[in-house]
């Protein structure tokens, strides 16, 4: 692969006495989409947001398109967060539109940017509707959409897909390979093992690391068994023989 | 009858794990009944500063009803009399705020021991707080020195209103108006701000704004003119009723007492950004609403003078912006003087505003790796 979108060399960061990041060290190449799998409470979102320049780990090393978590990169980041980050009184079209204006993104940019997004995730017609009457899953697509609006570079994904139907579900993994194809870096959390073979290479991650990082196959091979989830648990020492 | 009890016990478990609400819950009525029994109570008030006027004994004895009358007043409570050589000078010092009134005394005709001539009362005017304990006090005076009841008509007193252009007792709308306006355009901004920001905390807006390239100072600059508008909104609305319908008094230029508001409310959008972020919830940020403007309302001139609160609560005052806020406008819109008389307030605001931007950035900051 080319060059190295995000770098984290032995993160740790503990909140009180829970150890959230514990020694966390990957690699996320340029174009290529990584999944992190792994349990709630496992430090995926806790790492999310220390490289989204929320969170300063205790110690280690963290770099983004080469520069510190900040400012400075947050332009070439796109950050959707697990709930719905969304104004609930402004329609989708409005949100999406502040957020562009955040980023640096003109109102004319914008708008023509957010119509675009919308359109591709199935919500054209919602897009004047407040968003407090969408369901939890427009919702999502509507974040989703105000995370991408300035084109970043870089995704980061926090539980995309979470309470999105499965039709969507299929589409927006679609979405996604058509991004990295173009380019963008895609760094995805998830608890669902089958969304595993949609990322180019998937990093468990348990209690604050990464227990193994490689393409699925790879990880199931390595394992000796069938399933993602199969391979996760005999890492973890809970699976059978 | 066992499913109330049920939601009886969650709502007692609510606040059983909501420490700081249960904390509030008692904090707060304690607060302000400590406070209205001060305030309300007679004792440990600082006196207010009254200069006395009195003639020379004269041959006749005419200047006799005045000492007596000067006497009568030194026994006044809430009054630390001191005497002034002469009404010009005293009437300086009532101007220049450092006597809180002057009592002018004459001596009346030779012989006529008994009588005693007009009393003239000087007041600054522009606060009802100050004039009145003054004015009572030189009436029951004046009622002992011609022996009459203390509680019938006394005759022979003139108020004079130094700081007002015509020496016309503002009418009572005229001296509640300022204060009414402080506390709306205080009131309405802290709620709507402290609020909005902790549901900006809440729903992940502010993560998500805190990702991308904004600076801090950018949201709080964003807060402030966001919420501006409103607050002059609604600042005009009161002003307006207040003045066309109740026929309150704006003497002085009218964006003087804007100018006074925006620098109130620049300062008041930061306090609550800032407060909200010691909220975790909605609950608890309604809370501080009681917390945060009562103890400015009692303290800070609108019922009584801070002249004669308690040193520490004198201090405590001085850094209340309402202090400052009601002050200038009670000097605009009944004195009605300019820019250069309140310059002093405005000041004080400004720096409430500057101190408060620099808790709002602090606290955003910490959010931030």
């Amino acid at each position: 692969m080319n060059g190295v979108a995000i770098h984290a060399e032995a993160l740790t960061k503990s909140f009180g006495r829970t150890h959230a990041l514990d020694g966390l060290t990957l690699e996320v190449r340029t174009g290529e989409i990584l999944g992190l799998i792994g349990p709630n409470g496992a430090g995926k979102s806790t790492f999310i947001r220390a490289i989204a320049g929320l969170v300063a780990p205790d110690a280690g090393d963290i770099s983004v398109l080469g520069q510190r978590p900040g400012r400075a990169v947050a332009a070439s980041l796109g950050y959707m967060t697990q709930s719905a980050a969304l104004y609930d009184d402004l329609s989708v079209r409005e949100n999406i539109a502040f957020f562009g204006r955040v980023y640096g993104v003109s109102s004319t940019d914008a708008r023509q940017r957010g119509e675009e997004l919308l359109a591709l995730l199935h919500l054209t017609d919602k897009i004047d509707r407040p968003v407090h009457e969408l369901s939890g899953g427009q919702q999502q697509l509507a974040n989703l959409a105000c995370a991408m609006v300035h084109a970043p570079p870089v995704l980061l994904l926090d539980e995309p897909t979470v309470g999105i139907d499965p039709e969507l579900r299929q589409h927006l993994w679609r979405e996604f390979a058509t991004l990295r194809d173009a380019g963008t870096t895609i760094l995805v959390t998830t608890h669902v093992m089958d969304e595993a073979d949609r990322c180019d290479r998937i990093a468990f991650v348990a209690d604050g690391r990464v227990l193994d990082v490689g393409a699925a196959d790879e990880l199931r091979a390595r394992a000796g068994v069938d399933t993602v989830e199969g391979a996760f648990l005999r890492l973890r020492g809970e699976g059978g023989a | 009858m066992n499913r109330v009890r049920a939601l009886a016990v969650r709502i007692a478990r609510t606040f059983r794990h909501d420490r700081r609400t249960l904390g509030l819950l008692v904090i707060t009525p304690l607060v302000v009944m400590i406070l209205i029994g001060y305030m309300v109570g007679d004792s440990g008030k600082e006196p207010l500063r009254v200069g006395v006027v009195t003639p020379p004994p004269s041959p006749g004895g005419g200047a006799a009803p005045a000492l007596v009358f000067a006497q009568a007043l030194r026994q006044q409570a809430g009054l630390s009399v001191a005497d002034v050589s002469d009404a010009d000078a005293g009437r300086a010092q009532v101007e220049g705020g450092e006597l809180d009134g002057l009592i002018v005394t004459e001596a009346g005709p030779p012989g006529s021991s008994s009588a005693l001539p007009p009393v003239t009362v000087v007041v600054p005017g522009v606060d009802v707080q100050v004039e009145s304990p003054i004015v009572r006090a030189a009436s029951l005076a004046s009622a002992i020195a011609q022996g009459t009841p203390v509680n019938g008509d006394v005759p022979g007193l003139v108020v004079e209103r130094v700081t007002l252009r015509e020496n016309v007792r503002p009418t009572t709308i005229s001296y509640a108006a300022p204060a009414m306006i402080t506390v709306f355009a205080f009131l309405f901004t802290f709620m709507l701000t402290s609020v909005s920001f902790l549901r900006e905390r809440q729903s992940g807006t502010l993560e998500r704004l805190l990702a991308s390239p904004i600076r801090t100072q950018e949201i709080l600059g964003g807060y402030m003119l966001g919420f501006l508008p409103f607050a002059m909104i609604q600042a005009l609305i009161v002003l307006g009723y207040a003045t066309l319908v109740l026929h309150a008094q704006v003497s002085g230029p009218v964006s003087l007492v804007f100018a006074v508001l925006i620098l109130l409310v620049l300062g008041v959008v930061n306090l609550g950004v800032a407060l909200s972020f010691e909220a975790r919830n909605e609950l608890q940020v309604i809370q501080f609403i009681p917390l945060v403007l009562l103890p400015q309302v009692f303290l800070s001139g609108l019922f009584w003078p801070v002249r004669t609160l308690w040193p520490p609560l004198q201090w405590l005052a001085k850094l209340f912006p309402m202090t400052y806020a009601v002050r200038a406008l009670r000097e605009v819109m009944l004195a009605g003087v300019g820019l250069s008389a309140i310059a002093g307030e405005l000041a004080a605001l400004a720096v409430f505003a500057l101190a408060m931007m620099g808790f709002g950035v602090a606290a955003l900051r910490r959010l931030r790796a």
